[in-house]
């Protein structure tokens, strides 16, 4: 839709007929919501090379009269949505189109934008550009946690992953550039191999049956989205700067893009060094971290047509996992929950990762081919190609610790053709097959049998949406087909090794259907339903082996059937004025046959002493909750802004909680803008502060330690942008954790040894030209 | 239109190419040369005579198979010298992981608990600091009694800790790489 709409902006680019004099040029046009094609009214038009603008009228339309011939960079604003610029070589009047991408909440730097797609039944969050840069030094899943409904699961400081509505791993796809991210997904302690530095936007689309995307996305779908290249023959350029007092890190980004007449291109280079973190009152020995990542991108319009694009992007990692947290046995594991201070923990600071340690590394090729018959028909066909190389070293003894203990190399290809046709009368459809197929085979050099067997799996998938816009209503329903095809090779637990084949079909369907009604021009009203079917994947039906981090022996379950979701959105959302905004959101799932780890009553006895055995079953189960958040501006210059995520999980046919589920929690912001001056822009401070709830709802049994207590976390952020001709420096400052308070989350599996982050102050310095 | 023709006939033949593509390779079996499937603890007669072996063996590793325990009896009020032997045998001949421990031995010491026997072990060897590593050992049962002995190795000890020369484990940390229990008859 966006890529369609941005093309048809291309073809009323055409300049339209007329004769102008010199400086009597003209440009007008109409500004319009990108998902509705709704007039948007009272939007600005600014043009940099006059230092001055208009307003749209009622309508959207705008004129703006007595240019020369020449470049012109154009800004568009309307409050809601993101700044849209437009570069123009001028030569005679021109009408244009712009689709403004809309946003129901306002922009601010740290602000992160609730908002539903305005063409989508799904209810979604966003954070924009602005706010990724100014957190860049944090992980992916770390940023999305601002959104409400979305938490994380940490394996310590440095690796953490996307939990939506409750479900994480092989239930939430991550599509980077719209590609699935493959990798070890599987792993609690694997975070996505992404650069956030890449992304344009990142959506969490929280509905079920996000059906576009490959199958068995129960919990939700992530993306993050590059955006397309500027139409702007000129060199732009963003260097962004963070330095963090805990773990004395430094992440550097520099992007550069440039519209060439032979194609357009944008590259980008990241670079992240961050020393052992600390907790309030000691060091987390061991918990730094390396990152390298590049991304290039070219984009060319072969003819009004056909536009061809090419991205790679690199992701390079190397992350230290805390010293006292490497555990032998369960005796370990209970003498390490007992310790004030973990063991291991050194008194000096360091960069140096050692063992326990993770390298990975992750490519990314993708090629799109889209095709525009007309102005109803469009087709667009995709290959992504991945490769993920993941080592993971242990302490080991006689010089192996160079020796990974874990070494999985991965190739994922996927082809996909998405056919969209808009019909008369706001219909359209959208259909498309995809193909995927993922090879994982485990390096025989680490010297121990492999955790999870070397696989291929091969699927097809096929959907087809429709949608229709009629006044104030719009609905959706969709249909998808997952087949699945597992290739397992696996070799005996027992003596002689021997090697067995297993192979295991799945045929998936997925069905969803959506109703976005405006009840009133104040009051939005959004209904989704989805039934998905999720195939297990190869850990949950092959596991085979000890899990350290926790303690346990971990063992597939080859009878596993596949997972049958069926999850319920309803939302609301109010906006009053420019001055209150409320968005309420709650949802229910009920999933049959929703497979997790059984702890069994046997223990299973090794030479490194007894472990408990834990095995994947089925069950069925439900989860239901409340997210809610609320912006009010009593007066211009200062805003409120309060949110709230409720969630509770159950196993109902083992009446006990679902274990791992996120606490509720309460976070609230003031902020406060200054009026811009005459080289101050954009000034605002705010205050915020987080409350986690202890997470009560869990039987005493689920878990090894007490769960933690609830916390409250203090933070604050001053920013400016100082404007010099044609660039922008932006300095800002943010503190986390100002009381520097000592907690453990019950989501991050390091809490067993040590306490989280202690107080934190970023210094970000962005220069844009 | 007619590239996008050929990529539309392209779809499905790469999906049966997909489908239909050859057999995963056979994985390579890794060497698990750094794999311990036996502890042997002997303890021979200071006054001579036949060597008692406690023995805890487990092949095929953490899966499979349970593990083999077997163990000797002791004689009462009997002085013994103790020695520790692990091994991988998996590998033919097997491969004698005590070593490997004896030349880390600043990073590893073994520790013995004894509870209801009326036994006590004391190191009888030493690493380069002077800290006992436990290889080595001198055993005394004392009268007839039964009970377990508990014996653990840990790598990257404290071997500074309060009490952990002596061998007590409670400040030792670092982590576990073997942990076995034997029944102790003495008659």
């Amino acid at each position: 839709m966006r890529h369609f709409s941005s093309f048809l902006f291309f073809l009323l680019l055409f300049p339209v007929l007329g004769q102008a004099q010199e400086c009597a040029l003209s440009i007008s046009g109409t500004v319009m919501d990108e998902g509705t094609g709704i007039p948007m009214s009272y939007g600005t038009v600014y043009v940099e090379e006059m230092k001055n603008g208009v307003a749209s009228d009622s309508l959207g339309n705008f004129r703006l009269t007595g240019l020369c011939k020449g470049a012109y960079h154009l800004r568009f604003n309307h409050i809601g949505c993101e700044t849209k610029t437009l570069f123009l070589s001028l030569t005679r009047d021109t009408v244009i189109r712009i689709n403004m991408h809309h946003h129901s909440e306002l922009v601010d730097e740290v602000m992160v934008h609730e908002h539903h797609s305005q063409h989508e039944t799904a209810a979604s969050s966003t954070i924009n550009q602005d706010a990724i840069s100014e957190v860049a030094n944090k992980d992916l899943s770390e940023m999305l946690e601002q959104m409400t409904g979305v938490s994380s699961i940490k394996s310590g400081a440095g690796i953490s992953k996307p939990v939506v509505h409750g479900l994480s791993g092989n239930r939430v796809a991550i599509l980077n550039n719209g590609i699935a991210q493959s990798g070890q997904q599987w792993g609690n302690d694997h975070a996505p191999e992404i650069d956030p530095y890449v992304a344009e936007h990142i959506s969490v689309v929280k509905g079920a049956g996000a059906l576009a995307y490959p199958g068995g996305s129960l919990g939700g779908v992530v993306l993050i989205e590059p955006d397309e290249i500027e139409n702007d023959p000129h060199l732009h350029g963003n260097v962004n700067y963070i330095f963090q007092t805990n773990g004395l890190g430094h992440t550097l980004n520099a992007r550069l893009q440039k519209y060439d007449k032979w194609a357009a291109w944008r590259v980008s280079a990241t670079a992240k060094v961050i020393g052992d973190r600390s907790a309030p009152s000691y060091l987390l020995t061991n918990t730094g971290k390396r990152e390298y990542n590049v991304a290039a991108q070219l984009e060319k319009q072969l003819n009004p047509h056909w536009e061809m694009k090419l991205y790679y992007s690199l992701f390079n990692t190397e992350i230290g996992i805390l010293r006292g947290s490497h555990i032998g046995n369960l005796t370990d594991l209970q003498e390490a929950i007992e310790r004030e201070v973990p063991f291991f923990t050194e008194d000096e600071f360091s960069y140096t990762i050692n063992e326990p340690r993770q390298a990975v590394q992750h490519h990314l090729l993708k090629l799109e081919s889209r095709h525009v018959f007309n102005e109803h028909q469009s087709l667009a066909v995709t290959y992504g190609g991945q490769v993920n190389n993941r080592k993971e070293f242990d302490v080991r003894r006689s010089d192996r610790s160079d020796l990974p203990a874990l070494s999985l190399l991965q190739w994922d290809q996927y082809l996909e053709s998405v056919y969209k046709h808009f019909f008369e009368h706001g219909r359209q459809l959208k259909t498309g097959v995809q193909l995927r197929m993922t090879d994982n085979t485990n390096d025989p050099e680490t010297g121990i049998l492999p955790l999870i067997p070397d696989h291929r799996s091969y699927r097809l998938g096929a959907f087809a949406i429709y949608q229709q816009e009629k006044d104030r209503l719009l609905y959706e329903l969709g249909a998808r087909y997952d087949l699945t095809h597992f290739q397992v090779v696996t070799i005996s637990s027992s003596i002689p090794r021997e090697i067995e084949r297993f192979y295991h079909t799945f045929n998936n369907y997925s069905l969803s259907g959506g109703v976005r009604y405006r009840v009133l021009p104040q009051l939005k009203l959004n209904l989704n339903v989805g039934h998905v079917l999720r195939s297990p994947e190869v850990n949950e039906m092959y596991s085979a082996g000890l899990h350290q981090g926790v303690s346990g022996i971990e063992e597939g379950n080859r009878q596993l059937r596949s997972e049958q979701a069926t999850k319920a959105v309803l939302s609301a959302d109010v906006q009053l004025r420019q001055k209150l905004f409320l968005q309420l959101l709650g949802y229910f799932q009920y999933v049959n046959n929703f497979i997790y780890l059984q702890p069994e009553d046997e223990f299973r006895l090794t030479i490194r002493g007894a472990f408990p055995l834990f095995t994947y079953q089925q069950t069925n189960a439900t989860l239901a909750g409340l997210d809610a958040l609320v912006s009010y501006e009593p007066i211009e210059s200062i805003r409120l802004v309060a949110k709230y995520s409720f969630l509770r999980g159950d196993d109902i046919s083992n009446g006990q909680p679902l274990v791992y589920m996120p606490s509720n929690n309460l976070s609230g912001s003031v902020s406060y803008a200054f009026k811009d001056g005459e080289k101050l822009k954009n000034t605002a401070v705010s205050v915020n502060g987080r409350y986690v709830f202890k997470q009560t709802h869990l039987n005493a049994d689920q878990d090894l330690a007490p769960v933690p207590e609830g916390y409250f976390l203090l933070g604050a952020s001053i920013g400016t942008t100082f404007k010099l001709k044609n660039t922008k420096l932006r300095l800002s400052v943010a503190g986390e954790n100002l009381l520097n308070s000592r907690y453990r989350d019950y989501m991050n599996r390091q809490r067993y040894f040590a306490d989280d982050l202690g107080w934190n102050v970023s210094t970000r310095l962005n220069f844009e030209f | 239109m007619k590239y996008t023709k050929n990529i539309l006939w392209a779809l499905p033949l790469f999906t049966v190419l997909l489908f239909t593509a050859c057999e995963k390779d056979d994985p390579e079996i890794p060497n698990e040369e750094e794999l311990i499937t036996t502890l042997i603890y002997t303890l021979t007669p200071d006054g001579g005579g036949t060597p008692i072996e406690f023995r805890f063996t487990d092949l095929d590793g953490d899966g499979g198979n349970d593990p083999v325990i077997t163990t000797g009896t002791l004689a009462a009020n009997t002085s013994y010298t103790g020695v520790i032997t692990l091994l991988n045998e998996t590998e033919s001949p097997a491969d004698v992981i005590s070593d490997e421990v004896a030349e880390e031995a600043d990073e590893h010491q073994f520790f013995f608990q004894v509870s209801g026997a009326n036994v006590t072990v004391a190191y009888a060897d030493a690493d380069g600091n002077g800290n006992p590593i436990g290889i080595e050992s001198t055993v005394s049962a004392g009268d007839a009694s039964t009970g377990t002995l508990t014996i653990t190795l840990r790598h990257e000890p404290n071997k500074s800790g309060d009490g952990v020369a002596a061998g007590d484990i409670t400040n030792a940390g670092g982590e576990t790489d073997i942990e076995v229990t034997f029944q102790v008859v003495i008659q």
